[in-house]
């Protein structure tokens, strides 16, 4: 996992990008708690959303689970292979199972978010 | 953390009774506790998996004419009318919060040992046993997944499931739904009927509803190591809870047809 990845407590991952885009996707933590994943639903390409909106759904056969924008911007890209493929949710959360691309608003935001250390802090203290 | 409040609910609509749910999920949150709320309609009601197509309700011959509402949760189809339908809501925080087969098994768990207090021997299907996740099966009722309640019966060497829950994982609370087969509804027929409880253990009673809820709610909190604490007030009555305002989501034709 890249050390550069900031992670929301909703369980999203950030990657800042070289062109200022932000990569969001879903941490392997969450991937595992949700087991067997049987649908997703991304946003449309042009939507804003704001730091902490739901802007996707992923059903499991346990649960219906919200993805939480980590900041807040436009949506610019989505993963459209993903809901076809979502065993790579699984096999590679932080590359090829990347979720979506926003373009943030204000990127001082991602100090809001935690580093990784806290990250496996959080999940570290929560029961499987 | 320390209290489980119970709401007995009056019977209400489909929308009306996906908005308290919803409801009862923000009141959790932010309560930090453990919400527990059980439920009635006031007509048969199919509700939908959150993810399920619309179309395939359209289809079926035997839910002709019945309402159709969507659950924010996902998994099959439910008919309700003559079940247990329960809503339960928690923290992510609290213990039973953090993963989602931990409270699936709290609560179907403390079901058996109620259902056992009346001689009816359930048991969650077994992790290790062949799933039935198979999306085709339009009805939860048909599909298998680790924790639901099965029993033996009605036919010999057949085994059916009794009881299913769904949850749906927002931020900071989770809200499990789900509907024990206690009764046969004979407001539908064919595919849409599964055997019940009541079909199952043949001339043996099967134990009056709010008695058992009762005695399950008592496991439940047993189990947590916390008291009951019952509300008198129906949330779905409650008009300064908005319930009404928030059911007209689960009226629009935009959610119940997303799909």
């Amino acid at each position: 996992m890249a050390a550069d990845l900031k992670f929301a407590k909703t369980h999203e991952w950030v990657r800042p990008e070289a062109d200022g885009v932000l990569t969001v996707g879903v941490s392997s933590y969450a991937v595992e708690a949700l087991t067997d994943l049987v649908f997703m639903q991304l946003p449309a390409v042009g939507r804003k959303v704001k730091a902490g909106e739901s802007f996707g759904e992923i059903e499991s056969v346990k649960a219906v689970s919200d993805l939480y924008a980590p900041v807040s911007g436009e949506i610019v890209e989505v993963n459209a292979a993903l809901p076809g493929n979502l065993e790579t949710l699984g096999k590679d959360p932080y590359g090829d199972g990347w979720v979506v691309r926003i373009k943030a608003d204000n990127p001082a935001e991602m100090d809001g978010l935690l580093d990784r250390a806290a990250y496996d802090s959080l999940v570290g203290s929560q029961p499987h | 953390m320390n209290t489980l409040t119970i709401w007995w609910d009056a019977a209400a609509d489909g929308p009306t009774n996906m908005a308290a749910d919803e409801w009862l999920a923000a009141e959790a949150e932010r309560r930090g506790s453990l919400l527990l709320r059980f439920y009635g309609w006031t007509e048969t009601t199919i509700s939908l998996g959150g993810f399920q197509k619309i179309d395939e309700a359209r289809q079926i011959e035997a839910i002709r004419g019945v309402p159709l509402v969507r659950r924010p949760s996902g998994g099959g189809a439910i008919v309700h009318g003559s079940d247990l339908t329960y809503a339960a809501a928690v923290p992510k925080r609290h213990p039973w919060g953090a993963s989602p087969q931990v409270f699936y098994d709290a609560l179907h768990g403390a079901m058996v040992e109620t259902l056992a207090e009346h001689g009816i021997r359930a048991w969650p299907h077994p992790a290790d046993a062949r799933s039935r996740h198979d999306e085709s099966l339009f009805f939860c009722f048909d599909r298998r997944a680790t924790g639901d309640l099965v029993m033996a019966g009605p036919a010999s060497g057949t085994v059916s499931k009794i009881m299913g829950s769904a949850q749906r994982r927002l931020a900071g609370v989770v809200l499990q739904h789900g509907s024990l087969l206690l009764r046969g509804n004979t407001a539908v027929a064919g595919s849409a009927r599964h055997p019940a409880v009541s079909d199952i253990v043949g001339g043996q009673s099967v134990p009056e509803e709010t008695a058992l809820s009762r005695a399950w709610g008592a496991r439940i909190a047993h189990g947590l190591g916390v008291a009951v604490r019952e509300e008198e007030t129906p949330v779905v009555r409650g008009g300064d809870l908005g319930i009404e305002a928030s059911s007209s989501r689960f009226r629009d034709d935009r959610w119940t047809a997303r799909r």
